[in-house]
C-alpha cells in the first residue's frame, strides 16, 4: 500500500502562482476558487530584509480534524492516506472547515467545502501532480513514502524536516525543509 | 539562395513528450461550453505558449474542442517542462469574453460586425486610395514584433512602405542596439555552469523564463553565487545569496565603478582584451575617476561592496556573468544605452565571451521558406520615425522603428494608415491620452484577439485573429536568452478550432491585398510554408514534428572566440565608431538621469514584472487577475521610512501626479524597497470598458510618462518619471 506524502522546500518558492493556476485546470476550478496559497511574510529592515513565502494547502492529516467533526462521513480518509470529501454525503454544514487548523478548505460553487485532493486520481496511475510538476523552482516533491526509492524518501532520509502546527497533532503528510 | 541542407544526424528524443494520456477531466463551468459526452477521446497537440514572449512549447489536451489544460514540454530550453502561471490562465483565455469574435467596424464612438468580405473591400479601397494620394511611404505597419513580418513584409513591399516597426523601442531597444554594433552578434549567458552570477534589473523570476529559474536553483546548488543588485527586493532576491539595493537610475554608475576595480587592480583578463578589444585605453582615459568609491557616492552602494562583487567575478572568470539582461535597464533612462554598452564591457573584462559557463551565442537551424510569387521592386523613401535616417535618429535601428511617436507621425501628417497587429500601444507606450491620436489618421486598422485599449479608442476596423491555440504557425528556433549548446525547434500546431469568426493573420493581409487587385502574392497555405521551412532539415518531416512538438538536433556549439567579430571593425568594440560617427560619446561614460526626486513626498515611479503577468493583455485574465486580488498585487509598492513620514499607512489610497496625470492608487507600507522610489507591477490600469477583469484595477507607468525618445537607441526613457504622492484622493 502507498502512503502518499509532500515534501515543500518553502526557501525555493519565488511566489508565482504557477502551482495555483495548474491545480486549477488540473481539477477546472473557477478563478477564485483555489486548492493552494501562498503566505508571506517580511523579516528585517531596509536594506537587511528577508521575504519568506510558504505555500500551504491541505495537509492530508493522518490525524484529520476535518474527518473527526463530519457528521455524516462525507469526509474520509483513503488507505493510502488521502483524504478526501464525498460530495453525495455532504450536507454543507462546513464544521469541517472550521476544524482545520490549516484553512485549506473553500467552498465550491454548490457551496460543499472542497480543498486539496492530493491529485488522488491521477497519482494512483502514476503521475505527478501539476503543482510540482509545473513549478519552475521545485519547490514540492510529491512521492510513496512507503517506496524507499521514491524521490520524497530519498529527500526526507537526507533533509531535516519540521510539519506545520503539530501541537495540534494533526500529523501532517506534508513536510517542509528545515533550513 | 539555396540553404544548405542541414544535416540532423540523431534527433534527441523527449523522453516523457509521449506518454499514455489519463483519466478524464472535468469542464469549466462557463455558461456557453457544456459538458461533452465523456466517451470523446482526450486530444493531445503540440503548441507554443502565448504568455510571454518565451514561447514555451506545451502540450494542450482538450476534448470535443474543449481545452481542459496544459502542460510544459520537457525538452524546451525555455521551459524545460514546467509552465509559469501565465502559461496555464492565457491558455483558458480562448474562452475571455473579451474576444472579438468577428470583424468589426466603427461607426462614432461605437462598432457595428461587418463580414469578412465588406472589411477587406472598404479596407482594401482607402488604403488603395491613400497610396494613389500620399504614397506607399504614409502606411505604418507596427506589431509586438517579428512575428507578424513575413505578412506584413509581403503588403509593405506591394505598396512601397519602409514603415515596419515593432515595439522594441518601448522595451529592451539599448540592449539589441548595442550587441551588433560592439559585438557583432546577441551571446546569451550559461547560467547553469556559471560559478557567479550577477543580475542587475533582470529577474527570471518575474519576467519569467521558467527554465530559466531552474537552471539558477541548479547552479546555487551547486556552489554557485547568486547576486542580485535591483531598487525592489524582486523574486530572484529571495532565492539570491545577496541582495543589493541600488538607488534608481544610476546602474551605469555601479558597472562604472565595477569596471574601474577590475582594471585598476588588474584583474581583467588581459589577454582577451588585448586580442579582441578595441577602444579600450579610451574607455579607461574616459573613465579613470570612476572609482568604487564614486560609484558608491552615486548610487549608495557601499564601496567595498562594489569591489567585493568585482573581485569575486574576478576570481570566478572566466566562469562569472553579468546577465545581459533584457527590459529592464534597456529603455529606462537617457543612460540606458551607456549601461547596456558597460554590460558589454564588463563581461568582456571578465573574457566570458564564448564559453561555456559564460556567453555564447544561440544555436540556431536554418529554415527554408515557401516558393512564391515575390512583389515588384517600388522605390521606398526615408522611414517616417527617423529610424537609421541622417539628421534624425540615425543610430536607431530602421528595422525595429520607434514605436512610441506612431501619435506624433499621424498628427504631422506623416503617416495616413495605422496597422496594428499583436501590440496595444495604448496601454503599453507613453501617455495613452496622447496615443488616443492614432485614430486621427485616415486608417487604422487593429488586430488583435481581444478588445483591448488600442482596438477600442483608436480603431476603424477590427479585424480579430485566430487565439493562439487556434491556429497553426510556422516552426521557429528555441535559442535566446538562455545559452545551449543543441539547437532545437519547436511547432506552434492549432490543438482548437476557432470558436469565432477570425481568422489568421496570413489569410488577413492576403485579403486586403487581394482587395487592393494585389492577385497571387498568397497562393500557399500553412502547411506549406511547413513543409517548406523544415525542407533544409534532412529527413524533419512536418508530421515528425507535430508528433514531438520540440525536437532537439546533435550539432552542438564549440567553445572559442572567434578570429573576427562581426562589427564594422571585425573587434569587440568598447568605442562605438558608429556612434562617435554621429555625435555620440563613442565609449560609455557616467550620464546621470534627466530626472531626480528632490521633495519630501516625490519620488521616482519604476516598474517591473509581476511572476503572473506579462503585458496588459495578461491582466484581464480572470485565473491571473484573481492572484492579484488575492495578493494585492496592483498595490504600489513605499518604503516604510517614506511612507510614515507621509503619514501612509499599508492599504492607504494615496494620490500620484506627474507632469502628465494625476491618478489614484493603493499603497503597500514595505522594508522591501528602495526609499527613493515607489514600485508598480508594468500590467495594469487597464481601461477598456470590454475588459471585465481588468478595467479599472491599479495604475499603469505609462499613464505618468511623458512621451520621449533617447536619441541613441530610441527608447522611452520608461523610469525617467517623479511622481508627487500625497495621501488619500485630492
Ligand atoms: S509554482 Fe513553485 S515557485 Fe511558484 S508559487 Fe508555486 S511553489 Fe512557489
Ligand atoms: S496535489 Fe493536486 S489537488 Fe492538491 S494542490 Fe496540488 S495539484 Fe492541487
Ligand atoms: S514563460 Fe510562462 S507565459 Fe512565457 S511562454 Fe513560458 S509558460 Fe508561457
Amino acid at each position: 500500500m502507498a502512503r502518499y506524502a509532500m515534501l515543500i522546500d518553502a526557501s525555493r518558492c519565488t511566489g508565482c502562482g504557477a502551482c495555483r493556476v495548474a491545480c486549477q485546470m488540473q481539477h477546472q476550478l473557477p478563478p477564485n476558487m483555489s486548492f493552494n496559497r501562498l503566505e508571506f511574510r517580511e523579516r528585517g529592515i531596509f536594506p537587511t530584509v528577508k521575504q519568506e513565502i510558504v505555500p500551504v494547502q491541505c495537509m492530508h492529516c493522518d490525524n484529520p480534524p476535518c474527518l473527526h467533526v463530519c457528521p455524516t462521513n462525507a469526509t474520509y480518509k483513503r488507505s493510502d492516506g488521502i483524504v478526501l470529501v464525498d460530495h453525495d454525503k455532504c450536507i454543507g454544514c462546513k464544521y469541517c472547515m472550521t476544524a482545520c487548523p490549516y484553512d485549506a478548505r473553500t467552498l465550491n460553487e454548490k457551496r460543499v467545502p472542497e480543498k486539496c485532493k492530493f491529485c488522488s486520481e491521477y497519482v494512483v496511475q502514476g503521475q505527478e501532480p501539476p503543482c510540482a510538476s509545473t513549478c519552475m523552482c521545485s519547490v514540492r516533491i510529491f512521492g510513496d513514502l512507503d517506496d524507499p526509492d521514491s524521490e520524497i524518501s530519498k529527500a526526507m532520509a537526507k533533509k531535516s524536516v519540521y510539519q506545520l502546527i503539530p501541537e495540534k497533532g494533526t500529523r501532517p503528510r506534508i513536510y517542509y525543509v528545515k533550513k | 539562395m539555396a540553404v544548405k541542407k542541414f544535416n540532423r544526424r540523431t534527433f534527441i528524443k523527449a523522453a516523457a513528450a509521449s506518454g499514455v494520456v489519463g483519466s478524464v477531466p472535468m469542464y469549466l463551468s462557463l455558461a456557453d461550453h457544456k459538458k461533452v459526452a465523456s466517451e470523446e477521446p482526450l486530444k493531445k497537440v503540440w503548441s507554443q505558449c502565448n504568455g510571454c514572449a518565451s514561447m514555451c512549447s506545451k502540450a494542450v489536451y482538450s476534448k470535443n474542442n474543449r481545452l481542459w489544460k496544459v502542460e510544459g514540454h520537457p525538452l524546451h530550453l525555455k521551459s524545460g517542462g514546467r509552465l509559469c502561471a501565465r502559461g496555464h490562465g492565457m491558455a483558458a483565455d480562448v474562452y475571455n469574453t473579451s474576444r472579438v469574435t468577428q470583424p468589426m467596424k466603427r461607426v462614432g464612438d461605437t462598432f457595428e460586425p461587418i463580414s469578412w468580405e465588406q472589411a477587406f473591400s472598404e479596407i482594401g479601397e482607402k488604403l488603395g486610395k491613400i497610396v494613389e494620394e500620399h504614397k506607399g511611404d504614409s502606411v505604418l505597419w507596427v506589431e509586438h514584433g517579428p512575428r507578424g513580418k513575413f505578412y506584413a513584409d509581403i503588403l509593405l513591399d506591394l505598396i512601397g512602405s519602409p514603415n515596419y516597426c515593432t515595439h522594441y523601442s518601448t522595451c529592451f531597444t539599448s540592449k539589441t542596439n548595442v550587441w551588433p554594433k560592439m559585438v557583432g552578434d546577441s551571446l546569451a549567458a550559461d547560467h547553469e555552469n556559471a560559478n557567479y552570477l550577477l543580475f542587475v534589473g533582470r529577474n527570471f523570476g518575474g519576467g519569467i523564463i521558467p527554465n530559466g529559474m531552474n537552471k539558477i536553483h541548479k547552479a546555487i546548488e551547486r556552489g554557485a553565487k547568486l547576486v542580485v543588485v535591483d531598487p525592489k527586493y524582486n523574486e530572484m532576491a529571495k532565492i539570491a545569496h545577496d541582495w543589493v539595493p541600488i538607488r534608481p537610475g544610476t546602474d551605469l554608475a555601479f558597472y562604472l565603478g565595477l569596471a574601474h576595480t577590475l582594471i585598476s587592480e588588474n584583474l581583467y583578463d588581459r589577454n582577451f582584451v588585448n586580442r579582441n578589444v578595441l577602444g579600450f585605453s579610451e574607455f579607461w582615459e574616459a573613465n579613470k575617476t570612476a572609482s568604487a568609491d564614486w560609484a558608491s557616492e552615486v548610487t549608495g552602494i557601499p564601496a567595498d561592496k562594489i569591489r567585493e562583487i568585482a573581485r569575486d567575478m574576478a576570481a570566478s572568470a572566466p566562469k562569472a556573468i553579468l546577465e545581459p539582461g533584457w527590459h529592464g535597464l534597456n529603455c529606462h533612462y537617457v543612460n540606458s544605452t551607456q549601461t547596456a554598452q558597460m554590460n558589454v564591457i564588463l563581461n568582456a573584462l571578465v573574457g566570458n565571451f564564448y564559453k561555456i559557463g559564460g556567453l555564447y551565442p544561440g544555436q540556431d537551424i536554418p529554415f527554408g521558406s515557401v516558393d512564391r510569387k515575390m512583389p515588384p521592386f517600388k522605390r521606398k523613401g526615408e522611414r517616417a520615425d527617423g529610424a537609421g535616417v541622417k539628421g534624425k535618429f540615425p543610430t536607431v535601428e530602421p528595422g525595429r522603428g520607434i514605436a512610441q511617436i506612431t501619435p506624433q507621425l499621424v498628427e504631422e501628417g506623416l503617416i495616413k494608415a495605422v496597422f496594428i497587429y499583436h501590440y496595444n500601444p495604448l496601454r503599453t507606450a507613453p501617455n495613452p491620452e496622447y496615443q488616443k491620436k492614432i485614430k486621427d489618421a485616415e486608417l487604422v486598422v487593429v488586430i488583435p484577439t481581444d478588445w483591448n485599449e488600442t482596438a477600442v479608442h483608436t480603431a476603424h476596423y477590427i479585424l480579430p485573429e485566430d487565439y493562439y491555440l487556434e491556429r497553426t504557425e510556422t516552426p521557429r528556433n528555441n535559442s535566446g536568452h538562455l545559452a545551449h549548446i543543441y539547437p532545437q525547434i519547436s511547432i506552434r500546431a492549432k490543438a482548437l478550432d476557432p470558436i469565432h469568426d477570425t481568422k489568421p493573420l496570413r489569410e488577413i493581409v492576403a485579403g486586403i491585398c487581394e482587395a487592393m487587385g494585389y492577385e497571387g502574392y498568397f497562393n500557399f497555405t500553412i502547411e506549406d510554408e511547413v513543409k517548406a521551412a523544415l525542407s533544409t532539415v534532412e529527413g524533419l518531416t512536418p508530421e515528425r514534428l507535430y508528433e514531438e512538438g520540440t525536437i532537439e538536433f546533435t550539432t552542438h556549439f564549440m567553445e572559442g572566440v572567434p578570429l573576427e567579430f562581426k562589427t564594422s571593425t571585425k573587434k569587440i568594440n568598447f568605442k562605438v565608431p558608429e556612434y562617435e560617427a554621429n555625435g555620440f560619446s563613442g565609449v560609455p561614460t557616467w550620464v546621470p538621469p534627466a530626472t531626480w526626486p528632490k521633495e519630501e513626498n516625490e519620488f521616482r515611479l519604476i516598474h517591473g514584472k509581476q511572476p503572473w503577468h506579462s503585458h496588459s493583455i495578461t491582466a484581464n485574465n480572470p485565473y491571473l487577475m484573481a492572484i492579484t486580488k488575492a495578493y494585492n498585487g496592483e498595490w504600489m509598492w513605499m518604503n516604510k521610512v517614506r511612507a510614515d513620514k507621509l503619514g501612509i499607512k499599508n492599504g492607504d489610497t494615496v494620490t500620484v501626479q506627474s507632469s502628465v496625470s494625476t491618478k489614484q492608487a493603493k499603497v503597500k507600507v514595505t522594508e522591501l524597497v528602495h526609499p527613493d522610489c515607489v514600485w508598480i507591477s508594468n500590467s495594469y490600469g487597464n481601461f477598456s470598458e470590454r475588459q471585465k477583469d481588468g478595467y479599472g484595477v491599479g495604475v499603469n507607468f505609462n499613464d505618468f510618462l511623458e512621451l520621449q525618445v533617447e536619441p541613441m537607441a530610441g527608447g522611452t526613457n520608461s523610469q525617467e518619471i517623479i511622481v508627487k504622492i500625497t495621501k488619500g484622493v485630492s
